[in-house]
């Protein structure tokens, strides 16, 4: 975009700086929504580690509403079903799923590194917006404060 | 004779705001295929990576059904296939849509200028 925003006027400059805002916005809200689906996963991933061979055969609750449990017996620290999307459901052991786990919250990162620039390159721009704008305001001003002393004068 | 073009200055205008909620339509059901392609795409990757080993769920209502995993790829592979024409689909529409669009402009500006000239008022002075 090669437009020297010094030659836009301020009601221009007022809706690019609108757009520029709700552009920001709309990233941020975006990197939000990643983290948390990143979070649940490393919370996934971290509960795996309750599944070992000390724990095979020990009693545990399990819930079967939010308010009421059962007890139950842990009988295979092996195999967990994981959910891959669009209602497909894959049995793997526990190794496998760290490492399905694991490129999940990597490839997470990779989108969240991809927004972070664009983010920042929109602030700037904003930034930029806003110093053209104080800057003709102060230019209007003087013109003012000028044409009423020499009215004046 | 200020009247009639008038009247078929407003038809015109509703055709074009009629058109305009289409191509907006068309967009975001374009942009829910592309959602769908992720996720299918996403899904695609996972199955590559298991071998018969893994055990593949498919879950239909509230049953988690068993399902082959070749099946469960070919299922994938198609989906992904449907999707992508869909998308090719919509985007031919949507370049016919903008193009209409862009005559339909033409026809709304001169059939305005006539509606001024026809109530005597100068071109441009709107």
């Amino acid at each position: 975009m090669a437009v020297n925003l010094t030659e836009l006027s301020l009601p221009q400059l007022e809706g690019l700086k609108g757009q520029l805002e709700q552009e920001i916005e709309f990233l941020t809200s975006s990197i939000g929504q990643l983290k948390i689906a990143q979070t649940k996963y490393v919370e996934a991933k971290e509960s795996l580690s309750v599944l070992n061979k000390e724990n095979a055969g020990k009693e545990l609750l399990v819930p079967l509403t939010s308010s009421m449990y059962v007890p139950g017996a842990l009988s295979d620290v092996e195999h967990v079903l994981v959910d891959v999307g669009t209602g497909y459901y894959v049995e793997k052991n526990v190794e496998e799923t760290k490492e399905f786990f694991k490129r999940k919250i990597d490839f997470l990162t990779k989108q969240i590194e991809k927004i972070q620039p664009a983010l920042q390159e929109k602030h700037a721009m904003k930034q930029a917006v806003l110093e053209v704008m104080n800057m003709k305001i102060q230019q209007l001003h003087s013109q003012q404060t000028s044409q009423a002393g020499t009215a004046k004068a | 004779m200020a009247e009639a073009i008038q009247k078929k200055l407003q038809a015109e205008l509703e055709k074009y705001q009629q058109m305009q909620k289409d191509v907006s339509k068309s967009m975001s059901a374009r942009h829910k295929l592309e959602t769908q392609l992720t996720e299918n795409t996403i899904v695609k990757d996972e199955l590559d990576l298991l071998d018969s080993e893994n055990t593949v769920y498919k879950l239909i209502g509230p049953v988690l059904v068993k399902q082959d995993l070749d099946e469960a790829k070919a299922t994938v592979a198609k989906r992904l296939e449907y999707i992508n024409g869909e998308i090719q689909r919509y985007e031919t529409l949507l370049k016919e849509m903008e193009r209409k669009l862009d005559q339909h402009r033409e026809v709304l500006s001169s059939l305005q200028q006539e509606y001024q000239r026809a109530q005597g008022r100068p071109v441009g002075k709107v």
